[in-house]
């Protein structure tokens, strides 16, 4: 992994303005995604997973604005971005997007096929029947059945996987290098889930891209994923191989999210749930942001914020218990029984 | 489709046929003196008034009168007008009003149609600038100042200020028909513009629009290509009927520009005791808003894939 990375995010700070307040959700958060790879960013609602993913092709919500930072992508900084001109050079073509709900994310009263043939007309400026074709051929790619009848259907006449499957052959119409796929499964029977996470693993081999998942599904994520970023009040505070994250993690939020895990319940006794409440967005946050629902936090962890410390060449975390001065901590129990744990049940 | 064309309208003659048949009744439950003129009630002696109404048929069993009344109905013949324009065949009494009626509402309908529709669009583009907001306080002030107000305003306006013939004059239709064209299009438009910002807002915040970005286009061909046609789908429904009533005509503005069109006619019909016109007129106004629901459930779903009017829809 000592590529280049395809897109280099750096000290991003994303604001919104509510109601005449500053809401900063994401506080110089850093992220690099190379070229190929898969990588999964996990965290509790409102951690700022989708919120930042979304700066990378313009899509914030209008109140919302990237106020420092940098996200470096082919030579450009994107995010000096500011006009739709100069974000339509990147949608679509080069990064592109995969949203929850599949029942909403298409246009009800056009044709499916036409949707689709749309985005390769915008992007390819290829028109008519030669742009037909390709939608039809991308239709047989995510594994439509029969594209030329489905081609002149409506989006009512498809099931919630199967408009997946259309939202997915849109977003990848045009061959981006970059497809963020926000909790593509999420809205789906369990049954499909799998499908569909083949489907984007099949299309990622074939167009070689790299492909970011924004999931609170650990089970999904330990499927997919060669690498794991997890995000904290708009921070990422551990990162590192699929492996490492769940069998050598370090940052206590992440052993937080472990221990919930379901496979490491113990029958008969409630399943541990983290307590507390994420910190309120519109303070400054003092110190580790996590630290106010971390039992063991340390007293520096409410003075000062830590900084990266290296677990290895590929796992980072972002916590005092790494400091050489800080005292022994050991990883909790359930986390060091996960490996034997998670193996066992295959 | 024509199945269920055929269903549809079978119940629509049984509705067509209640409502006669109401209102025939009710016009019945008259005491028998509303057939006479006052002049009348006062000179003529209980034996000739009897005879009179025997001659009419007026005294027969209720059955028979209105089997009479159903027969005539089948073969189209409505009688003749008694009071409003006495001995006219109620068919040429409310034709000659129709006609002014129709085209002073068709007209009023297309410009609120196009200014309405150009005004929800222009302001949803400038949604919560200063635009929209002007169009907002006309919706406002149209809808909740009374017409007879706002209809003097643009009489005052209309008359003193441009110079235009502020009543109806059949001699000269042309232009003494502007004031109340433009007074029958206030609130249209108002009510046009309303539903048609609405309803794009509202698709302008769904899901498909953000992949529509995401996809790369831009705003523009988002707004012209998606937001636009899904937004009129919802308005389409209402326009047949719209059209249909425009015949029926408006009450208010034609009695206060003394227009000679439909919208007085019934009220007249009912004050007059003229039991045809008002029996004819009754089935007019049910039969056109039938039918203009129809049209619009069948322009509904012309434009909308989802909407499969006969059998069961859905999945396949």
């Amino acid at each position: 992994m000592a590529k280049e990375p395809i897109l280099s995010a750096k000290d991003v700070e994303i604001q919104f303005s509510l109601r005449g307040k500053k809401l900063t959700a994401i506080r110089k958060c850093s992220l690099d995604l190379y070229k190929g790879e898969t990588l999964a960013i996990v965290g509790e609602s409102g951690s700022g997973k989708s919120v930042f993913t979304k700066s990378f092709l313009g899509m914030l919500d209008a109140n919302g604005k990237i106020i420092g930072g940098s996200i470096m992508y082919d030579g450009i900084d994107l995010s000096k971005y500011t006009t739709e001109k100069e974000w339509m050079t990147i949608r679509g073509k080069k990064i592109s997007m995969v949203m929850q709900d599949p029942m909403t994310s298409l246009n009800p009263l056009k044709k499916i096929g036409k949707q689709i043939q749309e985005s390769i007309e915008i992007n390819q400026g290829i028109k008519g029947p030669q742009a037909k074709k390709l939608a039809l051929e991308m239709l047989a790619k995510v594994g439509i059945p029969d594209p030329e009848r489905r081609y002149n259907q409506y989006p009512h006449e498809f099931s919630g996987g199967m408009r997946q499957r259309v939202v997915i052959a849109i977003a990848v119409a045009c061959h981006p290098d970059i497809l963020i796929c926000d909790e593509p499964t999420t809205a789906l029977d369990v049954t499909i889930q799998a499908q569909i996470l083949n489907l984007v693993r099949s299309l990622q081999e074939e167009l070689k891209m790299t492909v970011v998942y924004i999931t609170h599904d650990l089970g999904v994520v330990a499927n997919v994923a060669d690498r794991v970023a997890v995000m904290y009040a708009g921070q990422i505070v551990e990162a590192g191989l699929v492996n490492e994250i769940f069998y050598d993690a370090w940052h206590p939020y992440t052993w937080a999210l472990l221990s919930s895990l379901p496979q490491l319940g113990v029958k008969g006794e409630p399943l541990p749930t983290i307590e507390g409440t994420p910190p309120n967005l519109f303070n400054t946050i003092k110190g580790d942001a996590f630290a106010p629902r971390n039992k063991q936090a340390l007293a520096i962890d409410f003075e000062e914020e830590p900084p990266f410390f290296k677990v290895s060449d590929t796992h980072i975390a972002k916590t005092w218990y790494l400091d050489p001065r800080a005292p022994k901590i050991e990883q909790p129990k359930s986390i060091r029984q996960l490996r034997s744990k998670m193996e066992g049940r295959r | 489709m024509i199945k269920y064309t055929i269903k549809r309208l079978a119940q629509s003659l049984v509705t067509v046929a209640i409502v006669a048949t109401i209102v025939f009744l009710l016009m019945r439950m008259l005491p028998t003196d509303y057939f006479f003129t006052e002049d009348q009630l006062m000179k003529l002696t209980p034996e000739q008034k009897t005879e009179q109404l025997e001659a009419a048929g007026l005294l027969d069993p209720m059955g028979e009168q209105l089997l009479r009344f159903y027969g005539q109905t089948i073969r189209l013949d409505f009688g003749q007008s008694r009071r409003i324009q006495s001995g006219v065949p109620v068919i040429r009494v409310i034709g000659d009003k129709f006609g002014i009626s129709l085209r002073l509402g068709c007209i009023a309908l297309i410009i609120s149609l196009i200014v309405g529709v150009v005004l929800g669009i222009i302001q949803t583009l400038n949604k919560d600038h200063i635009l929209d907001h002007v169009g907002t306080a006309y919706t406002i002030f149209v809808n909740a100042v009374p017409s007879l107000v706002s209809y003097s305003l643009v009489l005052v306006f209309g008359s003193k200020v441009l110079g235009l013939p502020p009543i109806y004059s059949t001699r000269n239709p042309g232009p003494s028909s502007i004031i109340p064209i433009a007074c029958l299009t206030l609130a249209s438009i108002a009510s046009y513009a309303l539903w048609t910002r609405r309803y794009m807002v509202d698709e302008l915040n769904k899901d498909y629009i953000k992949l529509a970005r995401i996809k790369g286009m831009s705003s523009k061909t988002i707004m012209v290509k998606h937001v636009f046609k899904n937004a009129f789908v919802p308005l389409v429904q209402y326009i047949p009927a719209s059209f249909l009533y425009t015949i029926s005509g408006s009450l208010l503005a034609e009695r206060f520009f003394s227009v000679p069109g439909m919208g007085p006619l019934l009220t007249d019909a009912i004050t007059r005791y003229d039991t045809n016109v008002v029996q004819t007129l009754s089935i007019i106004y049910a039969s056109l808003g039938i039918i203009g629901v129809f049209l619009g459930d069948v322009l509904m779903m012309l434009v909308d894939p989802r909407i499969k009017l006969a059998g069961k829809g859905g999945t396949r």
